[in-house]
């Protein structure tokens, strides 16, 4: 059996080919070019143009994202962002209990399974500034790519505003004294640390995974692993496409 | 007749026994075309924007009602910011009788409360209010009949349910009236199918702010069978009871949380409740006390937090579905 996992998450677009529980291939695109690039949208449906995508012979399409409303895709079936999430940890880590952190564009959830249930769970608050949005907003101030803010943990500088916007100009002010990019970009990584500690904290487990494209931040990952009172933090081998690999773990489960 | 406006239920039945209309603000507010200027026209007049709506909301309400220039403000037993609120008002030149449900829960404080207020209205005795009472019992054996439509029959919607009892605070200032709107809407729904409900909501806290939040919770499969403070507000427990002071001493809803459990607990139990969604507004104090409700409540919680009034915000539809889907 083959399915298509498709998450569209506000920034990119993350696709899963699965064969008989295999991952035969992934794909990831811009949120922006993968709607107007290989959509099209009829009755407010939404029309992969699978020849554009180069993906033949998919026998299943599950579709998950932020709202279920928003990502409707013409013969998928659609599950909730939560769930995809649950279905890709269970699938990536093998562990029937945990708390699961997944870290994202525009926000950050925390959810406890146990036993391969959702037991409870909590979103962000509704500012962006527990999200990945944040550091690319931050990091784009200081001149780095996303992907260099993973080396900086060390001296980070105070970032104290609880408002993604605010915390703009606090990181200006900082730059002003004349801080090295190291200690603004560990400030920048420690500040989104400390906002989603509390959310992390409601769910105490022996495991805590984390996915989502901020997993892939190691700055982030030991800052977590050094002050957090997890045995173990697991960060799966593909955290950015757990919502889509959750997508086929699911069909796989319901088969 | 003139109308007396207040911020929280109180003993209605003494503005009926003066001949006056009562008036719940909040309801004046919510219902409004457009609530969403009326916190928009408090925050303009300097109240902050870390402030309650609904206390905002009540604000504009009352300088936009031309025939309201007197309100009871209840400044114990609800929001403390309802003092400063009546500070503000008065300012405005409305007159704001202060009202108090003590803490303690004391008979004799409360009876001199509710004398205070006999005293202002120039009822001439409690027999006046309990002859009122008497009459609005009818309509409250109704308001219980109504909520058994729903959880015990499974007819009636969680919004109707929602809707009749939270109105019941003042009865829309004419219970005769709403007595015979009442029975129509109760024969309407006797009429219906019985609906099936993949989950039974208990709704626990101040009523919401959003203006979809039932409709969505039905669409999600999710049917709300208990609505906790409405509920309260029908003073339905004390039907029967000849005695006014008893009556507001049974009001779960002014003294401490423990009452409040107690009477959650058995609501739960009766109505066979899966889960409970504890909804607080911004800025309320309430919200600390979900610290407490999460450890005396075995069911699964859900906590929403509203702020302005309107529809549900995507981030809130999405919680409440997974939350529907997680006990399914």
């Amino acid at each position: 059996m083959s399915v298509l996992g498709i998450d569209i998450g506000s920034r990119a677009v993350k696709l899963v080919l699965m064969e008989n529980n295999n991952i035969m291939r992934t794909d990831t695109y811009d949120t922006y070019d993968f709607y107007t690039k290989y959509c099209e949208n009829i009755d407010r449906k939404i029309r992969l143009d699978l020849d554009k995508l180069e993906i033949e012979n998919v026998k299943h399409f599950v579709s998950t994202g932020y709202g279920r409303n928003n990502v409707n895709i013409k013969d998928a079936d659609v599950i909730l962002e939560l769930k995809a999430h649950v279905f890709g940890a269970l699938w990536q880590t093998g562990i029937d209990s945990f708390t699961l952190l997944d870290v994202g564009g525009q926000d950050s959830k925390v959810i406890s399974v146990n036993n391969k249930k959702i037991k409870d769970m909590v979103l962000n608050d509704k500012c962006a500034a527990s999200c990945g949005r944040y550091l690319e907003n931050m990091a784009k101030i200081i001149g780095l790519e996303i992907s260099q803010m993973e080396n900086h943990f060390e001296n980070p500088v105070e970032l104290s505003s609880t408002c993604a916007v605010f915390a703009e100009s606090e990181l200006i002010g900082k730059i002003s004294e004349g801080f090295s990019v190291g200690a603004l970009a560990a400030g920048i990584n420690y500040s989104l640390y400390k906002r989603i500690k509390p959310l992390v904290e409601r769910f105490p487990s022996d495991t805590l995974v984390v996915t989502g494209g901020v997993a892939m931040n190691k700055a982030f990952i030991k800052l977590l692993k050094e002050n957090m009172v997890f045995n173990e933090i697991i960060v799966p081998k593909n955290p950015q496409l757990n919502g889509a690999i959750g997508c086929c773990a699911y069909k796989e489960s319901v088969r | 007749m003139k109308k007396i406006g207040f911020t929280t239920s109180i003993p209605v039945e003494i503005i009926y026994a003066a001949k006056m209309v009562p008036v719940d603000l909040n309801n004046i507010f919510v219902t409004a075309k457009s609530p969403e200027k009326y916190v928009e026209n408090a925050e303009a007049a300097g109240f902050p924007r870390s402030t309650c709506a609904w206390i905002k909301g009540i604000y504009s309400s009352v300088l936009d009602c031309t025939d309201i220039d007197t309100i009871i403000s209840v400044v114990e037993g609800d929001c403390s910011n309802t003092r400063a609120l009546a500070e503000v008002l008065e300012l405005k030149g409305i007159r704001c009788i202060p009202f108090s449900y003590p803490n303690s829960k004391s008979y004799n404080n409360l009876e001199s409360e509710i004398l205070k207020l006999l005293e202002h209205f120039k009822v001439d005795s409690m027999d006046e209010c309990l002859k009122v009472k008497q009459k609005l019992d009818q309509i409250r054996k109704k308001l219980g009949y109504l909520d058994e439509l729903t959880w015990k029959y499974n007819k009636a919607t969680g919004f109707e349910n929602h809707l009749w009892q939270v109105s019941s605070s003042d009865f829309n200032g004419d219970y005769i009236t709403f007595e015979k709107e009442l029975d129509d809407i109760i024969n309407e729904i006797e009429s219906r199918n019985e609906k099936k409900r993949k989950v039974r909501i208990g709704y626990m806290g101040v009523p919401p702010i959003y203006s979809d939040m039932y409709d969505f919770l039905e669409e999600v499969g999710a049917g709300v069978v208990y609505n906790e403070v409405q509920r309260q507000f029908t003073m339905v427990d004390s039907i029967g009871t000849a005695d006014l002071v008893q009556t507001y001493c049974n009001f779960t809803y002014p003294y401490s949380l423990n009452g409040r459990l107690e009477d959650i607990k058995k609501q739960i139990e009766l109505r066979d409740i899966d889960a409970l969604i504890h909804y607080t507004q911004s800025f309320c104090f309430r919200g600390i006390e979900d610290i407490v409700i999460r450890k005396e409540i075995d069911v699964p919680i859900l906590t929403l937090e509203g702020d302005k009034p309107g529809k549900l915000d995507a981030r809130t539809r999405l919680r409440i579905e997974s939350f529907i889907d997680m006990i399914s």
